[in-house]
């Protein structure tokens, strides 16, 4: 069953934000470029609180360039929210979200995790052109609202199975003994532009347009750091599965947090923290509600992205649903 | 009983008695008969307090037991055995602790560890032995879980055994693999709680390290706050040269015994704490025993292996749960540090009381792994300041 907005939203506290960067720009030579990108945050909760929440991340395929992963892997938790932009924006992200952290009445958001995607298909501009003030706008106002799909925030220049591809979310409800939780998923669709098929030459490729699919999952189940890794391997690979074969470029990156368990880290204590964990047989049936919701927000992010005309001319469409049924076999979506 | 009787005992107890004096004696490795660990000779690592044991036994409810095996001599010898370690004195089957891992260099083997690294738990007693005794003891170690849990592979979840290896052929005919399943029980039901043997015991029967004779080697740390770490180690790695204790060159002055094989080899290197800790901290646990490792001066050659494991026993995760949701006590990563330190200090001391407590062995072809003297550690220790009060 879907959660109440069908989004990453229904995870209680989560919050999202999108910065769509859709403009026609003085380039270096004078003349206007089509810059098409943007920026898509993530807050596990209102980021006021010095909160972490445990988080995990798995990767198949050389995964576009990120940040924070290294402390995240090691200690195992998320204290900063999850922003996707664009490869060349990334410095900028991770400083705007440095500047929104040092604003707050908290010690500081470090490490901030950007993940940045390479958009030059559309997008022209290859360099940082998203400005501080819009970042931190979007860090300050993301809400737990319905959340807009399609080629909005991160998605405005991406591309998918050489269609527009975008930004999409879904969510299930999960029952465990008497309890009711949510899990639910935002994906950034940029995958499937070189089709790996056993003797055909892959498609048109332009420049270095590494793929990837990368899909945030959010939930309120207590889970501990390796369970929410085992959850995010598997998401990984069943959507990995899902979606045509890609190129070795083309990569699926998940990154999971649970919003239970979250605590507040400091050396004045305290020495021992009480967590829950639910029990690992129930992992299965999580593990089935993040992979639904992850591949209907897949669907979501493709067909929902309206057509973007970009750099060079060069058209996305909407993916055909023909298409798009000849790939997904979810019943419910 | 002191520690050199309890080693007696455990010798005569063994499931395989010597046929022959394994041990030489002569002018060379006078002080054989009075081998020491690392703190007898007032050599202390580190700022942290041992445990009442020095032992990884001092972590409550972790058990050891050893199957010594030394028969014949010249070709064929078998010098080897197999050390157990019970991670805690419940059914570890049914009740699972956190565990992780962390390896440097690959060349070896420990079974069980994909299963823990996936599920970030420990659920088999850990065995230590002989690179080809690994066959044969993974199959015992199997039918004693499965005789323990009929319900496994049933309507319970298999489980594999933790068996890991270092390769002992120097001292031992390894192609023979001189190890039944009998032994493997043996070890099993010896383990207890309590001063652990150490040297050419059990796992440790035939392995060398840094030079001299090696083996199994154990040490522990109590923190103020609460904790115990501890550690025990199948130490078979390291040249002569490299040996450094408390930083002091010590394999580079000592003078006389012929090197044993100079072959790169491994170590196994288990860890275990009663603080509460997940499984993600537990990697970084391990992590830090290399750098303990490091201290000794081992460099992870191209042929070794350095496999460690680290367990907590504080939370306790069963297999069959008793309610959807479990309550799971944890460090806060903040405060950790004291254990690191812990973890590094107790690392260096449990190889070093392998060297230190092991006696010269003659094994296969008459091949010699001495006991590293004594006598010189200490006068090499002094002449470096290293010698405590």
């Amino acid at each position: 069953m879907r959660g109440e907005k069908n989004s990453i939203t229904d995870v209680g506290g989560v919050r999202v934000g999108h910065l769509t960067f859709h403009r026609d720009v003085p380039g270096l030579s004078g003349s206007l470029i089509a810059a098409r990108t943007g920026l898509t945050a993530v807050l596990p909760s209102p980021m006021e609180k010095e909160l972490r929440f445990f988080f995990a991340t798995a990767a198949l395929g050389a995964g576009p360039e990120v940040t924070g992963f290294a402390v995240t892997e090691d200690f195992g938790y998320l204290n900063s929210p999850l922003i996707i932009t664009n490869a060349g924006n990334l410095g900028k992200a991770y400083d705007a979200t440095l500047s929104y952290g040092f604003a707050l009445k908290r010690a500081e958001i470090w490490p901030p995790v950007v993940i940045g995607l390479n958009d030059s298909y559309l997008n022209q501009m290859d360099g940082e052109c998203l400005e501080e003030a819009e970042i931190l706008e979007v860090l300050r106002g993301a809400t737990d609202g319905k959340v807009e799909e399609g080629s909005v925030g991160a998605g405005t220049g991406l591309r998918a199975l050489g269609a527009k591809g975008g930004i999409g979310t879904s969510s299930r409800r999960v029952s465990i003994g008497e309890e009711e939780f949510t899990c639910g998923v935002l994906a950034a669709s940029h995958f499937g532009n070189t089709v790996a098929v056993a003797g055909k030459p892959p498609a048109e490729r332009a420049g270095e347009d590494e793929g990837a699919l990368i899909l945030v999952a959010a939930t309120d189940i207590p889970l501990l750091p390796h369970q929410l890794g085992r959850i995010t391997r598997s998401l990984v690979a069943r959507i990995s599965a899902s979606i045509p074969p890609g190129s070795f470029s083309d990569a699926v990156l998940g990154a999971a947090f649970t919003t239970a368990n979250a605590m507040t880290l400091s050396e004045e204590g305290p020495l021992e923290f009480e967590f829950r964990s639910v029990a690992d047989i129930h992992l299965d049936g999580i593990a089935e509600a993040a992979f639904r919701a992850a591949e209907e927000a897949v669907i979501h992010s493709l067909l929902k992205a309206r057509p973007v005309r970009g750099r060079s001319g060069r058209t996305l469409e909407t993916i055909s649903p023909e298409r798009l049924a000849g790939i997904f076999e979810n019943e419910e979506a | 009983m002191n520690r050199r009787d309890f080693f007696r005992t455990t010798l005569a107890g063994a499931a395989v008695l010597p046929s022959a004096p394994p041990f030489m004696s002569g002018p060379a490795i006078a002080d054989d008969n009075r081998r020491k660990r690392l703190r007898e000779l007032g050599i202390v690592i580190g700022d942290l307090a041992p445990g009442p044991f020095n032992a990884i036994t001092d972590v409550r409810g972790v058990r050891v037991g050893h199957t010594t095996i030394v028969k014949g001599r010249g070709k064929g010898a078998a010098r080897t055995g197999v050390t157990v370690l019970l991670p805690h004195e419940g059914n570890i089957y049914e009740e699972r602790l956190f565990a992780s891992s962390f390896g440097l260099n690959g060349w070896g083997e420990m079974t069980g560890l994909a299963a823990i690294e996936e599920t970030g738990l420990l659920a088999t007693p850990i065995f230590l032995t002989g690179t080809y005794n690994v066959g044969i003891v993974q199959c015992a170690a199997s039918a004693y879980l499965r005789r323990a849990n009929p319900a496994m592979g049933l309507s319970g979840g298999t489980v594999h055994p933790v068996v890991a290896e270092c390769f002992d052929d120097f001292l031992s005919d390894t192609p023979s693999r001189p190890i039944s399943a009998k032994d493997v029980l043996a070890a099993i039901e010896k383990a207890a709680g309590g001063p652990v043997a150490e040297g050419a015991v059990g796992g440790g029967t035939g392995m060398t390290a840094f030079g001299f004779k090696g083996g199994i080697g154990t040490s522990s740390r109590k923190i103020k706050s609460g904790p115990t770490v501890g550690v025990l180690v199948m130490a078979n790695t390291g040249g002569r040269d490299q040996l450094r204790i408390d930083g002091a060159p010590v394999g580079r002055e000592i003078r006389g015994f012929e090197e044993a094989e100079k072959r790169t080899k491994s170590i196994i290197l288990v860890v275990a704490t009663d603080a509460p800790l997940l499984s993600y901290q537990l990697k970084k646990i391990a992590k830090r025993v290399a750098m303990g490792l490091s201290r000794v001066g081992a460099n992870s050659g191209a042929g070794s292996r350095e496999v460690i494991l680290a367990f907590s026993t504080a939370n306790r995760v069963p297999r069959v749960p008793t309610a959807p949701v479990q309550g799971i006590r944890a460090v806060n990563d903040f405060l950790i540090t004291p254990l690191y330190q812990a973890t590094i200090e107790a690392t260096q001391e449990a190889i070093l009381n392998a060297l230190t407590s092991a006696e010269t062995v003659v094994g296969k072809d008459g091949n010699t792994s001495y006991g590293i003297p004594l006598d010189q550690v200490e006068g090499i220790m002094k002449r470096y300041r290293r010698l405590g009060e």
